[in-house]
């Protein structure tokens, strides 16, 4: 089961998709508008805030993928700059000696926070593989979110941190949304550039790319730093947007795997997957939880169980995959998986190949 | 220095039980290649079967080890049949994501059926002995005890049986295991069944001394991947150097870090782990296979 | 017998490598000039390879000292070493198999100590023309835009000989690279290697197993055995050499 998606740099993307692609965000552009028109019904504040939400998880879900996608390094433990943007800016704006930063400020120096932050545990963890390095993340985590809770002089403790309120559900939208296009956009310019490309290498053999002349600790704490920093910025937005931060609303253990089922759903290591994957888990959640109120978190498991065994290439992945209708792919794939398991030789271990690291090849020269 | 060995005997107690608490973890893992994340979340059921046990029939909560063990080894068969199989030698990242889908679903399930309001057992093996100035309670000793034989019972079924042979040898080396007649699959869902029970079995130890409630299972996962980390994959006797030295961090820490002490167990488990990934990739004490050898993602 | 009076380009002293208790490289001596073809024979696990990792710096050295166009790389992590113009092939063969022919000689170009700020940009149309020119050189035109991991085991080994020419380098470590290749591909190999040789002056530290291409390519050979040095000369010299003679077909 190959979890990566092909995708090349640089899609011929056609006219028609461009013409899509224009129309949409005119339609995101204009949207707001809306809240003025007499009679409809649709274009709410409540609507305008779930856009909100989708923007931030559109954000989210791409900076993960930098790292997680293009890089190689599952990192379960991200929404620990999220929150540490959360808290920079809560405590800068509420600081009560001090000056109360106003609100672009603190986001700012909460994303900085971040991006530092991410420099320093990047170090020592990126070079882990694999699951030690996903797990030492999550263990960071959990371990910033104690952190937050004791250190109560600064962060409120578990009692958490009011900031001034500032209702302006049309001002949110279009600040998440300038932001979601931002760092979309930076994520494609990456994926061409050659910083993109070196990270690329690094998930595909990273022993390799350091002998081919790669920094790869500077690339990866580059790439690691990049992400902190932008999620340390929808970070500082939400906390200001919900006007209050506690602990246990910021450092909530499923968002950060929430983000690995969205960019996996859409498609690993492409640029289109994050967004495909956040903007349909955003919408199918609020079916899900309208229908199964009580169940919602159980179905929701199981869709990642789902999606992790039968759509493992994402959806932009599979739309790449010109191999029959989808839906003969994915009954391919359910049969697929039911074969597989333990009987006949092993399956081709999945992208990205590991190298067998210099150690395995050493002396035994056919 | 009476506090000190209090300490050191608070961390002893708890090490024994976190080494029995992180076996079927990292046999699971050494075995099958699965990092299975629902770990704590077979803890968590495991206690609330002790909790029902314990509330609705008066069963003293060690007593449903009788029950637990092979409830427990029936959940872990099928789970392995019904879903694990699909993702033994899978990419890690398939592994991780499939069980942590898997504890989301115990974990609010058990919400559903009991709410979240902790439980508490009880225990006819209360009280304390003194020694000095130092304290013992009985229901630590207990707990140690199990967790001994527990085990060793293991460490004899892997090292002296034929079908505990099998696993070893599977794990080492699966085709050379299936070419000499090892059922792989079966070996699989044995090994997962055992380790389920098992895991089930820390729950019953577990429930006389802490709350029981749906979210109590990542905190323990953590811990069984930091042990795992130190001790090397399906090593016993790792496991036991292992659950000690982070059973003996915790309660050090707890005693001379007043106040934030207990908060902060969980991030000196952390600390550790990463301390140790970092400078001992392959674990202190050896295992059934070295780390570089667990599959990429 | 290539008595040339440079300063030599590679030059390793009494270089040393242990595993455990198992001594896989010991004390061994070497040296290669520039723009010479040098070849390292020995039986299967006589460390070449192992040679190869630790010149290349992913195997720590435990003894003796390397250094690369007199400076010392003993120490080194691996992309600095690449920096200083040292590029290797690989026995198991590693290219990046999610990214296209062209992508993989592309990021292959070496960033000696450029800033990151100018990799955040698609790549030069000059590297692109390298790029371009490197894949013709190989035959590999009509691969150009598939992925590495499509390309057959033989048409990966030219790709990675394109991915260690690309950053334009002065020695060129060879693992093994005609091993599971076509016959054809082979000479295709050879002659390219010889072309860089004489036309671009590259020098070469080549691995391999068929005789005939070192007695081919090669002015000089070192023949390794249980990590020793055995021997070392011309291939005629070698290859006539007792002792090498029973280490190949033992006594």
């Amino acid at each position: 089961m190959t979890v990566l998606a092909d995708v090349a740099a640089r899609p011929r993307g056609s006219t028609g998709r461009k013409i899509g692609l224009g129309l949409l965000l005119v339609f995101l552009v204009v949207l707001p508008l809306g809240t003025n028109i007499e009679g409809q019904t649709w274009v709410t504040n409540a609507r305008l805030f779930q856009f909100t939400q989708m923007f931030m998880l559109i954000t989210l879900a791409s900076n993960w993928n930098l790292t997680g996608g293009f890089t190689g390094y599952v990192d379960f433990g991200h929404a620990v700059f999220f929150g540490l943007g959360a808290y920079g800016t809560g405590i800068l704006m509420t600081q009560q000696h001090g000056i109360q930063w106003p609100f672009w400020a603190a986001v700012l120096g909460g994303a900085v926070v971040a991006a530092i932050f991410a420099v320093l545990v990047g170090f020592p963890t990126l070079r882990l593989k694999g699951p030690y390095f996903s797990i030492a993340m999550l263990g960071t985590f959990v371990a910033m979110r104690e952190i937050i809770r004791v250190t109560k002089p600064v962060t409120g403790g578990g009692v958490g941190l009011t900031l001034p309120p500032y209702l302006n559900r049309a001002l949110f939208y279009y600040l998440t949304f300038g932001l979601a296009v931002l760092v979309v956009s930076v994520m494609w310019w990456i994926r061409r550039s050659e910083f993109g490309s070196s990270l690329i290498a690094i998930r595909e053999d990273e022993v390799g790319a350091e002998m081919r002349g790669i920094d790869t600790t500077l690339h990866k704490i580059t790439a690691f730093a990049i992400a902190g920093f932008l999620s340390g910025i929808v970070g500082g937005m939400w906390a200001y947007q919900n006007t209050f931060i506690d602990p246990d609303v910021v450092f909530i253990e499923s968002r950060t795997v929430e983000l690995v089922m969205m960019t996996m759903l859409g498609g690993l290591g492409t640029v289109a997957g994050p967004v495909v994957g956040a903007a349909t888990i955003y919408w199918l959640r609020d079916v899900v939880w309208a229908a199964f109120f009580d169940w919602h978190l159980i179905v929701e498991g199981a869709l990642l169980i789902g999606i992790v065994l039968f759509v493992p290439t994402g959806i932009v992945g599979m739309l790449g995959d010109r191999s029959g209708t989808s839906l003969q792919r994915l009954w391919g794939r359910w049969l697929g998986s039911r074969d597989r398991p333990g009987a006949g030789p092993d399956p081709p271990r999945a992208a990205p190949p590991q190298p067998q690291g210099p150690q395995g090849d050493a002396g035994d020269e056919p | 220095m009476d506090q000190f060995l209090q300490a050191v005997i608070n961390g002893i107690m708890l090490g024994g039980f976190y080494a029995a608490m992180m076996l079927g973890f990292s046999v699971i893992w050494g075995v099958m290649g699965v990092i299975n994340l629902a770990h704590g979340e077979f803890i968590m059921v495991g206690a609330y079967a002790t909790w029902v046990l314990n509330k609705e029939f008066g069963w003293e909560p060690f007593y449903a080890l009788a029950v637990v063990l092979p409830l427990m080894f029936v959940v872990g068969y099928i789970i392995q049949l019904v879903l694990i199989n699909r993702i033994v030698d899978q990419p890690h990242l398939v592994s991780l994501l499939v069980t942590f889908g898997l504890a989301i679903i115990i974990a609010n399930a058990m919400k559903l059926a009991y709410s979240a309001d902790p439980r508490l057992t009880e225990t006819g093996f209360a009280g304390a002995w003194e020694l000095g100035n130092v304290t013992v309670p009985v229901t630590k000793t207990v707990i140690l005890g199990v967790a001994l034989v527990i085990m060793g019972s293991l460490w004899a079924f892997l090292h002296r049986t034929k079908t505990g042979k099998s696993i070893r040898a599977a794990a080492q080396n699966k085709q050379a295991a299936r070419i000499v007649g090892i059922d792989i699959k079966k070996i699989y869902a044995l090994t997962f069944g055992i380790c389920i029970a098992i895991t089930g079995a820390a729950g019953t130890l577990i429930s006389p001394t802490q709350a029981v409630f749906p979210f109590m299972g990542p905190p323990l996962t953590l811990r069984a991947f930091a042990i795992t980390a130190l001790a090397g994959l399906g090593s016993i006797p790792g496991a036991l150097m292992g659950g000690m030295v982070l059973g003996l961090v915790e309660s050090l820490i707890g005693i001379y870090v007043s106040g934030i002490g207990t908060n902060l167990a969980i991030v000196s488990a952390f600390v550790l782990l990463v301390v140790v990934l970092v400078t001992r990739p392959q674990g202190l004490f050896g295992g059934l296979r070295p780390m570089e050898e667990a599959q990429p993602l | 017998m290539t008595a040339i009076a440079t300063e030599p380009l590679l030059e390793g002293r009494s270089v040393t490598k242990r595993f455990g208790g198992l001594i896989a490289v010991n004390d061994v001596d070497f040296v290669v000039y520039p723009r010479e073809i040098v070849g390292l024979i020995g039986p299967n696990g006589s460390g070449k390879t192992t040679l190869f990792d630790c010149l290349s710096r992913v195997q720590p050295i435990d003894g003796g000292r390397v250094f690369f166009k007199g400076v010392e790389i003993t120490r080194l992590k691996p992309h600095r070493v690449a920096h200083l113009g040292m590029a290797r092939t690989f026995q198991v063969i590693r290219v990046y198999r999610k990214l296209t022919v062209l992508e993989n000689l592309l990021v292959s170009r070496q960033w000696r100590g450029e800033s990151l700020w100018n990799q955040l940009r698609p790549s030069h149309p000059d590297t692109e023309g390298q790029a371009r020119r490197l894949i013709e050189f190989l035959t590999l035109e009509h691969l150009t835009d598939s992925p590495a991991g499509t390309l057959s085991g033989g048409q990966r080994r030219l790709l990675e000989l394109g991915m260690a020419l690309m950053p334009d380098p002065d020695l060129i470590l060879l693992d093994e690279a005609a091993s599971g290749v076509n016959p054809t591909l082979v000479e295709t190999i050879k002659d390219r290697i010889r072309a860089l040789n004489t036309e671009q002056g590259k020098a070469f530290l080549v691995v391999e197993h068929d005789m005939r291409f070192i007695a081919d390519m090669c002015s000089r050979v070192y023949v390794l055995n249980y990590g020793e040095k055995l021997a070392e000369g011309t291939p005629q010299e070698v290859m006539a050499n007792e002792a090498v003679i029973e280490a190949y077909f033992g006594a």
